[in-house]
């Protein structure tokens, strides 16, 4: 048997975990507001562009759709560092995942904001 | 990682050698598993909407695909993923915070129960309600 556990990462950190733990939260709220709203209580009904603006109308939709946005991929990045860090790869070269992680992140986060812009302008 | 690792780690002395696993280890690599499964679904979903939102005939024709069975069936299995991973997570939360650690196994089996109960509803309402337009049962 092997006598080392790997289940616990000590190398992500305690901000890590911690901000993994608020965004998880977060998601959990969020993501039960987006999918009660936009795919239990219109289920079936047919989606057009019309109708997704016609939401985006509102501020608080373009908050939820953003925040999620933004908590989906702190939470999918920091999720996949930590995988990655607990089975031993790329420990060494931390600085470098980090860095790389948080430019894919920022671009993820601009590009998202993008795509949705056209809904939003209509 | 070398191959000696990978020996060591997926081995069959290995803590991931599926007899070895017990059910918390099990709630592990299911929580890795999902968690990769829907980083990769958010890369799609942003590819996908970014081909979409530049014209409305170009959106009409991703829901007009979407609709199909099989992506509904597999709409079905991201929404599996997602209460999987959202149970088990809170699960983590409750263990962080010093709850319910001594009856750890009870507690997976009761968010495994909350999250049956969520899929069987998903089941109905994505299959009933948005696939057969309510006329399957």
């Amino acid at each position: 048997m092997a006598s080392q556990t790997i289940a616990t990462s000590k190398v992500a950190g305690t901000w890590a975990w911690f901000f993994q733990r608020l965004s998880a939260g977060l998601l959990i709220v969020l993501l039960t507001v987006h999918i009660y709203l936009d795919h239990y209580a219109q289920v079936g009904a047919e989606i057009t562009v019309g109708w997704v603006h016609e939401r985006l109308g509102q501020i608080l939709y373009i908050a939820v759709d953003y925040s999620m946005l933004a908590m989906v991929i702190f939470h999918g990045l920091n999720g996949s560092r930590t995988i990655l860090f607990d089975f031993d790869m790329f420990v060494k070269r931390k600085k470098l995942v980090d860095i790389g992680l948080w430019v894919l992140g920022i671009a993820m986060l601009i590009w998202g904001i993008i795509v949705l812009l056209p809904f939003i302008d209509g | 990682m070398k191959i000696s690792s990978f020996k060591w780690l997926f081995g069959k002395n290995s803590e991931f050698w599926p007899t070895n696993m017990k059910t918390g280890m099990w709630a592990w690599v299911g929580h890795r598993i999902t968690g990769i499964i829907l980083v990769v679904y958010v890369f799609m979903h942003l590819t996908f909407l970014s081909t979409a939102s530049t014209s409305s005939a170009g959106f009409a024709d991703l829901m007009k695909t979407t609709a199909q069975p099989a992506f509904v069936f597999m709409d079905f299995l991201l929404v599996c993923a997602v209460i999987y991973h959202a149970m088990n997570g809170f699960r983590v939360i409750l263990f962080d915070m010093g709850i319910g650690i001594r009856k750890q196994k009870l507690v997976f089996w009761v968010m495994m129960a909350i999250s049956a109960i969520i899929v069987v509803i998903a089941f109905y309402v994505l299959f009933n309600e948005g696939l057969f337009k309510g006329e399957w049962f």
